[in-house]
């Protein structure tokens, strides 16, 4: 694979992909209120975010895509007011899924799965303020009301945070099987990936 | 409806703000109403941040969209302060989820339609430009501020058609949503996205030279007045990490 540099069709299908990805999250995302399924959400996200991801890497042939689309992805967190924390995590395992995507010469499907479950990880981002300081956290969000304040600190003990990341990347993986599985039922034969 | 609020139209869009303002607009909400920054002092904040999207919006004549966000904004809030007191468990759960979820998200979804619906995709670029961003970033996020009206207008559709075949929640077939929902929104989309890369092709993007714009962007007035706005919290913000509010 020779090293080229990216094009403008390939800018476009990071914007469009990233696009459906952001839905995708934003409508899961939305369960988060619920206490037990905001520890979900970091299983749940990355499966169903997986099947947009593997069609997206149909499209990479070029090295940047992947890493622009993570920190589109931590962009976009910033401005729907979930922090900074997933723009850093996302500019590193953004980085390292587009290494291992590119290791595969981008056509390996045991790497685009691995690739996946790497880019996955920013959704652990987005856990960070619970750990650094839950105090902190939900001083600024009492109107959540004291139950909902101490549920979410029960579920969230120091060890709960190499779970979560672990579990991110668990889901990235399944995502990517479960995409891999719907790419070769509806699109491979329809012509699109 | 959903496509018609997002849709950019020149002609009604009230107060010319510069993209730049609107961004920052954009990020203040977001940090403040969303995020929930901000010291115990300052509460009174997102209430008061929330009026900013009302204004533009009526400013951009979007009356019926202004109207019903400021009134279930309203009513979610006065229910989960006469009803929250009284309850307890699950219902209490769902009565804060909602109320969370409207009277944190709304205001910047709002501001988010408004934003979408008065800036062209021109406009954004020239901003970005001036911004010194790269084209590596400007490109992606100008095709995904136009693909997001275009991406929700699909789901909608795709979900009510599915709906009437029995598969959604509750239905007939409720196993099958995701892959049923998944499918056809990707399909749909991957094809609008050639179409779109080939008229973005045409009219050069991703070329070797430097594109020009013709849309006159620059800060007025009105700009002064909105990004002081925006600035006062964050003035507010570092005076009381200092310790002095």
């Amino acid at each position: 694979m020779k090293h080229e540099k990216l094009k403008g069709k390939d800018l476009i299908n990071v914007g469009i992909f990233t696009a459906i990805y952001f839905v995708v999250v934003f409508a899961v995302a939305m369960l988060g209120y619920i206490p037990i399924l905001m520890v979900l959400m970091c299983i749940l996200v990355p499966i169903l975010g997986g099947i947009p991801f593997m069609l997206f890497l149909t499209k990479v042939k070029r090295f940047g895509m992947i890493w622009i689309m993570s920190i589109l992805m931590g962009l976009l967190m910033l401005l729907t007011g979930m922090g900074y924390y997933a723009l850093l995590v996302g500019l590193i395992t953004g980085g390292l899924a587009e290494l291992c995507y590119k290791s595969g010469g981008y056509r390996s499907g045991a790497k685009a799965i691995l690739t996946s479950g790497i880019f996955s990880i920013w959704v652990w981002g987005n856990y960070i303020p619970f750990f650094i300081n839950i105090e902190k956290y939900f001083s600024t969000r009492q109107e959540f009301g004291q139950a909902y304040i101490d549920a979410m600190t029960a579920l969230m003990p120091m060890w709960m945070c190499p779970i979560l990341l672990a579990s991110a990347f668990a889901g990235g993986l399944i995502g990517g099987v479960a995409g891999k599985a719907l790419l070769k039922k509806h699109f491979v034969k329809a012509g699109i990936a | 409806m959903q496509g018609r609020i997002l849709q950019a139209d020149v002609e009604r869009r009230g107060l010319v703000l510069d993209p730049r303002t609107k961004l920052l607009l954009l990020i203040t909400m977001a940090t403040f109403v969303l995020g929930g920054a901000g010291s115990r002092q300052m509460s009174f904040l997102p209430y008061a941040l929330s009026l900013l999207p009302v204004i533009l919006l009526l400013s951009a004549r979007a009356y019926k969209a202004a109207l019903i966000a400021a009134a279930v904004y309203i009513l979610a809030e006065s229910a989960f302060r006469l009803a929250g007191p009284l309850l307890s468990g699950p219902v209490y759960f769902i009565l804060l989820g909602t109320r969370g979820i409207l009277t944190r998200s709304l205001p910047s979804l709002m501001m988010g339609a408004y934003v979408v619906s008065t800036t062209t995709v021109s406009e954004f670029t020239a901003a970005m430009l001036r911004l010194h961003l790269s084209e590596i970033i400007i490109i992606p996020l100008s095709v995904m501020f136009r693909f997001f009206p275009t991406v929700a207008d699909e789901f909608s559709s795709i979900n009510a058609a599915m709906k009437m075949r029995g598969i959604a929640l509750g239905g007939r077939h409720a196993g099958k949503i995701v892959e049923y929902r998944m499918v056809p929104l990707m399909t749909c989309s991957v094809k609008i996205g050639e179409e779109l890369s080939a008229a973005a092709l045409t009219r050069g993007l991703g070329g070797n030279v430097r594109r020009t714009n013709v849309c006159e962007i620059g800060f007025h007035v009105q700009d002064t007045i909105f990004a002081a706005l925006c600035l006062l919290p964050y003035g507010a913000l570092a005076l009381s990490a200092a310790g002095l509010w």
